[in-house]
Parts: C-alpha cells; sequence; structure tokens
C-alpha cells in the first residue's frame, strides 16, 4: 500500500471553502492547501500564508536593469568607440534615459515572470499527484478543494473525518506516486542531449544567418554593382571601351586654359608671386625636379641627361633668353619651344611662376656684377 | 447595500449597475460555452475567411520577396519623403496593440472588473499587432539580412550601435513591448490552458495542454505568487503604453522637420495609438461576439464602455490638433505655417481634411446612446477611425516630408503597388493570426470571468467593477 | 490645538504674512513681487482645478470608490472663487513681468506677428474669461452637489455625468490657456506645445495632495470614519501614477528640446538650467519624482496614512517648486529665496487654509445623497 500524499475534499462554493479552512486548521492534521479554480479573496489570510516576496523582488531586478543599461550604454557609447554624433557628447545621459526605462522594463518583467513560475511556485512540475486525481478536473472548472498533505505522522481517517466534519461533498485520497526519483540517469542524459542538440541547432542557425546568408545571392554585399570599374569594356559607348578621353575642350583643376599660341605673346604677363625666400625655395624644388634635367643645374644647358638624347637644350645664361621678360619665360614653359614640350600638365600655375623667380636668380648668380659680392 | 434600496420608487434606468454578464452564467456553464471553441471543428465560414486572409498574406509576402530582391526602390520613396508607408505602418499597427495593454494592464491596475471578459482577445489582438508592426522596420532598411546589425552585440567591425538614435530606442522599445506582452498574455493564459488540459480526453491536443500549462493546479499557495506577479507586470505593462508609443514619436519628435519637432508628440501619439487601437478591438469583438454567439459574456455594456473611450480619446485629438495649431501660429516660424497650411491645403490637403474628419468629427456621433449601441454605427465609427488614424500618420510623415526647408528639395509622393500590397499583407498576417487564435486558444478569460461573477467570492454577493 | 486657538494663529500668519507681501513691493522690488505673486496664483489656481479635475472625473468614469471621498475635493475646488480676486490682482504683473505685453513687442520682429495676442488688452479678456469660466463647474457640480445633501434627488448624479465632459472641455481649456499665458509669455519667443498637459499633470497632483492630507487631517479630528485603508490606497495609487506621468510629460519636453537644439527652444532651458538653477531643477527632479515615486512604490505605503500624509506635503512642496523654476528665471538672476518668498507663504498658505477651514464646515463631509455612497463605502480593493 502506498503512503498517502494528501486528503482532498471538494467543495462546490467559495463561502463553504473558507468556512472549511478555520475548523480543519484547527485540528492541524497535517499543512493545509487550498486548490482554486480562480484566485479567492481572503484565502492567503485564511491559510496563513507569507507574504509574497515578489514585490521586492521586482524592485531591486528594476533597479538593477535601470544600472545595467546605463551602464551599457555610457560604457559603449563614451568609452570603447566614443563618436560624436548629432553633435552631442557621446555620454550624454539624456539620450540613454529611453533605453534604461525599457531595459527596466525588461528585468521586471522576467523576474516577475519567470520568478514567480519557477522561484516561487516551482513550475513546470507535471509530477504532482493532484494533477492525477479525480477531482483536478473540478478543481480547474468550479470546485474548490481543501487539501491536507502530510507532514510527518499523517492519520488519512482523521483527515477524512476532519474534511467531511466541515462539509467536504466528496473526499479522495490521493497516494504518493510510484515514480521513483527525479534525477534518474537515463533523464539526465536525455537533459543533456536535449540541450547539446539546442545548442548545436542554434549555433548552426546562428551562424547560417551571420555567416553564410548575407553572402548567398541575392544579398551578395553589392558585389556586382552596375558602375564602371577601370579597365572594364563597357555597351554604352560605341568604340566598347569603359574607358575614355575626356571630351574636348575639358579642363583639369588648377589648369586655366593658356590664351597664348606662342611664348613671345605672353610677353607681357607679370609674374604674380613676391621674391620671397620661400618663393625661390619652391621654384629651385620645382626647377631640380622638372628642368634640370635638360637646363643642367646651373641652367646652363649641360644636361644630366646623356648626349643620346639627340636634341640641344638652351643655355638660360645666353643674352637673348637673359632678355626675355618673365611672362615669356612662362609661355615657354607652358606651350615648350622647339623640341622642349609643354610642362603645364606637370606643374601648377604658382609652380611655373616660382620657377621663373628661380631662373632670374640663377641668371643673375651666374652673371653676377661686382656690387652683388659686396 | 444596494443603491436601489435607498430609493424605493426605484432608481433612474441610467444609474442602474450595468450588466457584466446577461442571464445566468455558472463557472460551469462558462466552460462550457468558451472552451468548446478549441475542440471542436471550426464552422465553414471560419476556413473561408482564413483562407482569403492567408491569400492576401501570402500575396503581400510576394510583395516582401520582390523588395528584398529588387530593392527599396520598389517602393515609392524618394528624396525628400525617405520615409513613407513603411514608417505609416509601423506606427500605424504599433498603436494598434496599445489598446489590448490598457484594456488588459490599465484597467486591471484600476480594477475595472468589466476588462476581464475581453482581456484575454485583447492582448493577443496586441501580440499580432506588434508583430505585424515589427515586419515593417525590418523589411524598410536596404539590405534586410544584416538587420541584426540593430543589436549591440561585439562584432568584428569593432563597431557599437547608436544609442543616441531613437530608431535604435524603438528597436528596444519594441522588442520589450512584445515580449512583455508575450509574457503577461501567457501568464493569463496558464490557468485557463490548465481548465483546457483537464477537460480534454487524453491524445496530442491533451498533451500540449499539459505541457503549456506547465503542471498548474490551482494551488492557493501558488495563487498568491500568480496574482502577486500579475498585477507587477500589469503595472509594468502600464508603463510601457506610455513609454512605446512615446519612443515611436520620439523617431518624429526630436528631428527638426517642421511639423515633428512638437513637443506634444509623446502624449498625442499614445492617445492616438489607444484611440486606434479600441476601434480595431471594437470592429474584431463584435465579429467575435456574433459568431461565436458570445452575447452574454462580451455585452452591450462592453461594448458602450468601449465606444466611450473612443469619443473621449476623439476628444483628445481634437485637443491636440488644436493645441499643434495654435502652437505652430504662436511660433511665428513662417516655415512652420507653411506645413501647417500644407495638412489642410496643397496636393495632399484632402488626407488633412479626411483624417480631421474621420478622428474628430465622426466619432462625435457616439455622444448618442443609439450609435453606441447600433452595430451599423459602431462599425462605422470605428472603420473611420481606422482610416483616419492610417491618414494621420500619413498627413504627419508625408506632408512634413515632402515640403520642408529648402524648396529645391520639394518633391511629391506616389505610393506604387508594392507599397499597397503589403499594407494589405499586414492587415492579412493580423487577421490570419486572430482567426487562429480564435480557433485554439481561449477567447475569453474564463478564470479571470469566473472570478468576477455574482457568489464568486466568499461574503459578497454582488460583483465588482 | 483648539479651532479658535487655530483660526487665530493662522489669522496672524496670514496678517504677517499680509505685511511682509506688502512690505516686498518696496523694499524687494516690483519685478520679485509680481514674480512672486504669480507663482501662488498659479499654484492655488492649479491646486483647484486639480481638485475640480477629480469631482469630474470621478462623474465622468461613474467611479463608485471616490464617492464617499468627493466632498473633499469639491470644497478644496472652491478655492477657485478668492482666486478670481488673487488673478485679478495678478493681470499686474503683465507689464512688469511679460514682455510680449510691454509696448516694445509691437516693433520686435518674432513677437510684432502676434503682438495682439499677447499684449495686455487680450491677454487680460483671456484672464478675465478663464476665472469667471471656472465658476461654471463650480456651479453645476458643486452647489449641486450641496443641494444633493438636502434633497437626496438622484438626477442630480445623472445630470452631473452629462455635465462632466463639458467640464473636462472647460478644465482642458483653463489649464493650457494658464499655461500658454502665465508660463510661456515670460518668454514669449519660445514655444511649446506640452506646458498644457505639463501644467495639467503639476496641477491634478497639486489637487490629489491637497484632497489627501485634508482626508487625513478629517479623519485625524474623527470625521470621515467610513474611509479605509482600500481608499486610501486608491488616493495613493493616483499619487505614485501621476507623479510618474509628470516626470514622463517634464523629461520628454526637455528631451526633445536637447536633442534638436533649436535657439529658439533651447534658450529656455539655459535660462533654466544655467548657474544655480541647475540646483534648483534637480531639487525638483528629486522632491517632484524621486522621492514620492521610491515612497509609494511598496504596495502597503500607498494606503499608509502617516507614508500618506508627508508625500502629499512634499508634493505640495514640489508643485510650488515646480511653478517657482518655471517663473522666477525670468528676473534673471539667480535662485532668490528670502523674507518676501516666506512671507508670499505665510501669506497664502494662511489664507488659504482659512478659506478650507471655512470650507470644510460645508456641508455634510460625505455627499449623503448620492445613490452610491452605500456602495463607494463598502468598497474593496
Amino acid at each position: 500500500m502506498s503512503e498517502t500524499f494528501a486528503v482532498l475534499g471538494l467543495f462546490d462554493s467559495a463561502d463553504a471553502l473558507m468556512e472549511a479552512i478555520p475548523k480543519v486548521r484547527a485540528k492541524a492534521l497535517g499543512r493545509v492547501e487550498a486548490y482554486t479554480p480562480y484566485p479567492v479573496h481572503g484565502l492567503d489570510e485564511a491559510l496563513g500564508l507569507r507574504r509574497s516576496p515578489l514585490g521586492g523582488m521586482v524592485l531591486v531586478m528594476g533597479v538593477l536593469g535601470v544600472l545595467t543599461a546605463l551602464l551599457f550604454q555610457w560604457w559603449m557609447s563614451a568609452v570603447d568607440y566614443p563618436l560624436v554624433t548629432g553633435g552631442k557628447d557621446p555620454s550624454s545621459w539624456q539620450a540613454f534615459v529611453p533605453i534604461m526605462f525599457e531595459i527596466m522594463v525588461l528585468f521586471a518583467t522576467f523576474t516577475a515572470g519567470l520568478g514567480m513560475l519557477l522561484l516561487l511556485n516551482r513550475l513546470p512540475h507535471w509530477g504532482h499527484p493532484v494533477l492525477q486525481s479525480q477531482a483536478i478536473r473540478g478543481i480547474t472548472r468550479d470546485r474548490f478543494a481543501l487539501a491536507v498533505e502530510a507532514d510527518g505522522a499523517f492519520d488519512p481517517a482523521s483527515a477524512r473525518s476532519a474534511l467531511a466534519d466541515a462539509g467536504a461533498l466528496e473526499i479522495e485520497v490521493l497516494p504518493v506516486p510510484a515514480a521513483g526519483p527525479m534525477f534518474t540517469a537515463s533523464f539526465i542524459q536525455r537533459s543533456l542531449a536535449g540541450i547539446a542538440a539546442a545548442c548545436v541547432v542554434s549555433g548552426s542557425l546562428l551562424y547560417w544567418a551571420i555567416k553564410l546568408m548575407p553572402v548567398l545571392p541575392p544579398m551578395v554585399h553589392m558585389e556586382n554593382q552596375p558602375k564602371l570599374d577601370p579597365q572594364e569594356s563597357s555597351t554604352f559607348f560605341k568604340d566598347g571601351h569603359g574607358m575614355q578621353l575626356p571630351v574636348a575642350g575639358t579642363v583639369a583643376r588648377g589648369f586655366l586654359p593658356f590664351a597664348m599660341t606662342t611664348p613671345e605673346q605672353s610677353a607681357g604677363l607679370v609674374n604674380p608671386l613676391p621674391r620671397t625666400p620661400a618663393v625661390l625655395a619652391r621654384g629651385r624644388a620645382q626647377y631640380q625636379v622638372h628642368c634640370a634635367v635638360c637646363h643642367g643645374v646651373l641652367g646652363d644647358g649641360v644636361p644630366t641627361l646623356t648626349a643620346a638624347y639627340g636634341a640641344k637644350p638652351a643655355n638660360l645664361h645666353t643674352p637673348a633668353i637673359r632678355a626675355y621678360s618673365d611672362g615669356t619665360l612662362y609661355g615657354t614653359i607652358v606651350l615648350g619651344k622647339n623640341a622642349m614640350p609643354s610642362y603645364a600638365a606637370d606643374m601648377a600655375v604658382d609652380d611655373r611662376w616660382a620657377v621663373v623667380h628661380y631662373v632670374r636668380a640663377l641668371q643673375r648668380a651666374l652673371n653676377a656684377k661686382d656690387e652683388d659680392v659686396r | 447595500m444596494n443603491p436601489e434600496a435607498s430609493y424605493p420608487s426605484g432608481l433612474p434606468q441610467t444609474l442602474r449597475a450595468p450588466a457584466m454578464t446577461v442571464g445566468t452564467v455558472t463557472p460551469g456553464s462558462l466552460d462550457d460555452q468558451v472552451l468548446r471553441f478549441p475542440a471542436q471543428a471550426p464552422p465553414r465560414k471560419w476556413y473561408l475567411a482564413l483562407a482569403f486572409t492567408s491569400l492576401v498574406a501570402c500575396i503581400g509576402m510576394g510583395f516582401i520577396g520582390y523588395t528584398f530582391y529588387t530593392g527599396i526602390g520598389a517602393w515609392g520613396n524618394n528624396s525628400p519623403v525617405f520615409w513613407a508607408f513603411d514608417i505609416i505602418n509601423f506606427v500605424f499597427w504599433v498603436g494598434i496593440g496599445h489598446a489590448g495593454t490598457l484594456i488588459s494592464a490599465i484597467l486591471f491596475v484600476f480594477r475595472k472588473r468589466w476588462r476581464n471578459a475581453i482581456a484575454r482577445f485583447a492582448e493577443a489582438m496586441t501580440i499580432f499587432a506588434v508583430m505585424c508592426a515589427g515586419l515593417f522596420p525590418l523589411i524598410h532598411v536596404g539590405r534586410p539580412w544584416l538587420a541584426f546589425w540593430l543589436a549591440p552585440y561585439p562584432n568584428q567591425r569593432g563597431l557599437w550601435t547608436n544609442f543616441r538614435s531613437p530608431l535604435l530606442w524603438d528597436v528596444f522599445a519594441v522588442s520589450t513591448y512584445f515580449s512583455v506582452s508575450l509574457m503577461f498574455w501567457y501568464l493569463g493564459l496558464l490557468p485557463d490552458l490548465a481548465s483546457l488540459r483537464d477537460r480534454t480526453a487524453p491524445g496530442i491536443r491533451k498533451t500540449l495542454y499539459t505541457i503549456l500549462s506547465l503542471g498548474w493546479r490551482g494551488a492557493a499557495s501558488h495563487w498568491q505568487h500568480y496574482e502577486k506577479a500579475y498585477l507587477l507586470l500589469a503595472g509594468l505593462a502600464t508603463g510601457l503604453v506610455l513609454s512605446v508609443h512615446s519612443v515611436v514619436s520620439f523617431d518624429f519628435a526630436t528631428s527638426i522637420v517642421p511639423g515633428w519637432h512638437m513637443t506634444i508628440f509623446p502624449p498625442y501619439f499614445v492617445v492616438g495609438a489607444i484611440f486606434a487601437g479600441f476601434a480595431m478591438v471594437v470592429m474584431v469583438l463584435i465579429v467575435v461576439r456574433e459568431s461565436m454567439d458570445l452575447q452574454n459574456l462580451i455585452t452591450d455594456f462592453h461594448l458602450e464602455v468601449m465606444n466611450k473611450v473612443i469619443l473621449g480619446m476623439s476628444c483628445l485629438m481634437g485637443y491636440a490638433y488644436v493645441v499643434e495649431a495654435f502652437t505652430a501660429w504662436y511660433s511665428m516660424n513662417p516655415i512652420l505655417h507653411h506645413t501647417f497650411l500644407n495638412y489642410i491645403s496643397g496636393t495632399y490637403g484632402w488626407a488633412g481634411w479626411l483624417t480631421m474628419g474621420c478622428n474628430v468629427a465622426i466619432p462625435q456621433l457616439l455622444w448618442f446612446r443609439h450609435c453606441r449601441r447600433s452595430y451599423f454605427w459602431m462599425i462605422l465609427v470605428a472603420l473611420g477611425v481606422t482610416v483616419g488614424m492610417w491618414f494621420e500618420r500619413f498627413v504627419i510623415i508625408v506632408v512634413s516630408l515632402h515640403q520642408d526647408y529648402l524648396p529645391s528639395a520639394w518633391h511629391n509622393y506616389r505610393p506604387t503597388l508594392v507599397d499597397y500590397g503589403i499594407l494589405l499583407d499586414s492587415f492579412g498576417i493580423f487577421f490570419s493570426l486572430v482567426l487562429l487564435f480564435a480557433r485554439v486558444l481561449p477567447v475569453i478569460a474564463t478564470t479571470e470571468l469566473k472570478a468576477i461573477l455574482p457568489g464568486a467570492q466568499p461574503g459578497h454577493g454582488a460583483h465588482h467593477e | 490645538m483648539s479651532a479658535s486657538r487655530t483660526r487665530k494663529v493662522l489669522w496672524s500668519f496670514t496678517a504677517l504674512g499680509g505685511a511682509g507681501v506688502a512690505a516686498s513691493y518696496f523694499v524687494a522690488g516690483a519685478p520679485r513681487f509680481w514674480a512672486n505673486w504669480t507663482v501662488w496664483f498659479l499654484y492655488l489656481f492649479t491646486l483647484a482645478l486639480g481638485a475640480l479635475f477629480l469631482v469630474a472625473l470621478e462623474h465622468l468614469v461613474s467611479a463608485r470608490w471616490s464617492v464617499p471621498l468627493r466632498r473633499i475635493p469639491e470644497r478644496v475646488a472652491s478655492l477657485l472663487l478668492p482666486l478670481v480676486a488673487v488673478g485679478i490682482v495678478a493681470l499686474g504683473a503683465l507689464p512688469v513681468l511679460y514682455p510680449g505685453a510691454k509696448p516694445e513687442a509691437a516693433s520686435d520682429p518674432v513677437l510684432a506677428g502676434k503682438a495682439f495676442w499677447l499684449g495686455v488688452p487680450f491677454f487680460s479678456v483671456r484672464v478675465l474669461f478663464c476665472l469667471a469660466l471656472g465658476l461654471l463647474p463650480l456651479w453645476i457640480l458643486i452647489r449641486g452637489s450641496l443641494r444633493q445633501d438636502r434633497d437626496r434627488d438622484p438626477r442630480f448624479t445623472i445630470r452631473a455625468r452629462r455635465f462632466a465632459p463639458l467640464c473636462m472641455a472647460i478644465f482642458a481649456l483653463l489649464v493650457t490657456v494658464a499655461a500658454f499665458d502665465w508660463i510661456g509669455g515670460l518668454d514669449p519667443g519660445w514655444y511649446s506645445d506640452v506646458i498644457g498637459v505639463y501644467l495639467f499633470a503639476g496641477a491634478f497632483l497639486a489637487g490629489l495632495a491637497a484632497t489627501t492630507l485634508a482626508v487625513l487631517s478629517l479623519k485625524g479630528q474623527g470625521r470621515l470614519q467610513g474611509i479605509r485603508f482600500d481608499h486610501l490606497y486608491n488616493l495613493g495609487g493616483f499619487l505614485f501614477g501621476f507623479t510618474v506621468f509628470w516626470a514622463y510629460i517634464a523629461f520628454a519636453q526637455y528631451m526633445l528640446m536637447w536633442y534638436a537644439n533649436l535657439p529658439e527652444e533651447v534658450v529656455w532651458y539655459q535660462a533654466h538650467l544655467g548657474g544655480l538653477w541647475l540646483g534648483v531643477a534637480l531639487l525638483l527632479a528629486l522632491l517632484h519624482f524621486f522621492v514620492p515615486f521610491f515612497a509609494l512604490v511598496p504596495r502597503d505605503a500607498k494606503g499608509d496614512m502617516k507614508r500618506l500624509r508627508w508625500v502629499a506635503l512634499v508634493v505640495l512642496a514640489a508643485h510650488w517648486l515646480d511653478l517657482y523654476w518655471l517663473i522666477f528665471p525670468a528676473l534673471g538672476q539667480r535662485p532668490l529665496f528670502s523674507w518676501p518668498e516666506l512671507a508670499f507663504a505665510l501669506f497664502f498658505v494662511g489664507g488659504a487654509l482659512l478659506w478650507l477651514r471655512g470650507a470644510m464646515e460645508t456641508g455634510e463631509d460625505m455627499p449623503v445623497g448620492d445613490p452610491f455612497l452605500e456602495e463607494g463605502l463598502e468598497f474593496r480593493l
């Protein structure tokens, strides 16, 4: 004969139940529990239940939620990778408040819900004897049950008579279920296998979602873009080339068209740059890069090129060239002369004028008068 | 003591206690009436309705797939109307969800017992509405398969999300709202699932109910913690009703777009949400009431009270419109003046008039008792409110965006077929889920209703309100 | 303390305060005098309106639990009668504190377009209209409630329910106009459409707190025997909820203006959060939100008489601080608090208490003619 878990008495109204409770509790036969289809007012006090600690738990977790949200947001926004967005300071608390409130509610909610279920009520629990009883059909419908649960030395017969005296309509004796201990080896095995399976499945899903799916067509990270890359062909242009020369008359930035056609025509241009050491240094640098290869470091037509080049670069110290105006020198740089190509594309406007200054300095240096030395 | 006893000549009809249930309702008869639906086969019209809504939903899903493949260019969004149907629908559906939480949580906190008959259904509608709403932020990003980038997880880009953006606050707010609503709804369902479990013959359905009810057995020590948790969740959900739609309103109010940066937006949006949500609840509840023969549980009183709430919210919307218009004038900001004139004239002036007509004018019909009790007028007003609230979002978003500070950037907006398809899709999904819910789970919270029936509680004869 | 002794003490405080008030006009200067007068006018006006809102709300939603309590906010709302005089005097603040009411406003580029709205004539007409309109719900709801004590006619309850929506509309108009005019008008270039809702939140809280204090004080005298924990819990619950609501509106307005950073809006916050005013703002957040919130969070605390008493006092003080913080920065100085402010406090608190003591003797302590009084007394959570 199996042990008795509890003796259940059924009543058909909340009033009847409430009247029965003090009578049964007075007999002190065991732990008294009630089962009702809905919450009945005053039942807690009648059964002597302690206040639920859930309110305090939720308050603590709510405050924790606020602080957690504040800490996380502040760390992410102001410490780990501070970015100024919208002109606001990275640690501006005002922007953190909405999420702090939401996380507070989230923490509090899960504490209330899961704390109530898992911690306080110890649900889910499908093995309780009442669930296997006849009475449960009535309990979740419209019957009220009072149970005297075995607590140490327990006499089912006196519990039966106590419930009958209190006015129970039906009485049922619940045996302790025959099931063995919960944590059997097979149960643990199955649980672990289930957990492992869940981990594998969710891990795979995550991996697929984050790593694989974004690179499958049509989600190809904009790999195939309908824009023109260098060296690509194109059906848009008649010759099938993607790369085309600029349209005739295109002017590059900083390279304004030069109105003159011969250097002599540009004789009237005036050097806009002042003759300062900085400008001269710039001119020297540009000269040494662009001009010295042919005209020589001293401007005397002794090139650093080998003679195999063929052409004879001009000596910049001849009286003819010394008589050139600044504008003519400038025009020579821009238009080229004889074998000298145009250097307009290689030198910016200011650089050209700086070189003109430098050439003038060179000319003066190689034709110095006594006064210059004194 | 019955107030009628002090008045031997009888209280005037209007002051008599309203009927929350009609006829004799006992816990047993309640179970039999409501819990028989998950057990029996649904009528043919249910299948027809579900087929229709699923068809709409599937066609809409096709449009969404097309959008994924082609890009947002398939929609009508342009410069400067960067947000259009996508955000309108998002705000619309989040708003509809709020009525469910108000009925379920706020009325619980105020101990309005009449909410017990309609709370379960309203909460379910909230969850489905939030699901529909959540669809839109996901699909309106250019690369939806990378939407998880919105979550602040450690990643190889070394980046965190921008916590200063209201769009991210939205992500947190709406996901919190969904989680909390789901938890609240599920906890409320627990005892009803236990009832279902104990009524069902052994089989797959009973196993399912057994698992889902977590072994609930109605123990008084459990009820104690349960009641406390439910009250706490109701209080927290109340806070969410205010905060979630306020965070949604921050999407607009934190910007400087003319007509968007109005500080009244947070409470104004919350009122609008409750307004639109109640209209949807009224419409669906009428259908449920008639098709499932629940007139004795969802009574005329319930419908009348909900209509009064709709009327009250309509007046608050009117207040908000007046204050906004006045403030726009008071600001002496010519661009704001231009925007507000655009609301009632210009390309979309018709939408502004439609909005005000549907939101403020038509619901005034509910001042008349006849309209509050007649299905035709109720549904007319509710439909008007639904349309009006959708167009209100349209007016706020499209009208403000299409002509703001720089006239050279002004451009009109035209929705495309894909836009309409996705809007209909959201309705299809919502109503499909509602139909499925009505078939599978109890539409009325039988446990909660049992607790307020006459004679349910010890010592009191009358039920509370 | 016996009733007559209390009356004598109150009269002497009020007289002392009155002398201080008069002196402060000459010693502390007109602007400070008018700032104080405006703060106290708005304080008592919003408090009375908040109590009136409570009465109208009960009729609107046909609440039963609050019927035994209803006479208290009805009596508090009667403050609207002497406030007509206070409001008329407050019109003197217009040319001193309100830039829009000064003649220069007509030529200011921003204010010129609304100069007729901000100017003294229309402003005064609005104020007088609002003061008078506030008396209409007083006449219909409260006078009718007192008459119902005698004739026990349930038709008043029906009339009150029918009138309640209009009363709500009147309340919305009064609070919004008061907020835009008295608070917004101090800086006429600034605008915020939520200040009406903001003032409503503060007003309802003040009305609730005053009602709670009055209920507790009467219970201490042995009156209002039928009011139990259940009723007080509901009052505490409202206080709790609307504390959160006030904080929500206040933060929303601040955060939106901070975020957009528009010059025409931020200038208001710069004045109200600059220098020592930041300390006042933080104190306001503490007293108006954090303290009442955490004090009323526990369930038992919401109905506990001792807790409710001091929380209600804190809320009333916080509402004054709120109006002080809203209005005094217009003086352009650091926060001022010395004998003029105390004198005004003595004068107005004393005067209000004197009026309310008289009001607490009008009619029965509970609306005995209301058909739902019994049901209200039997109310259980």
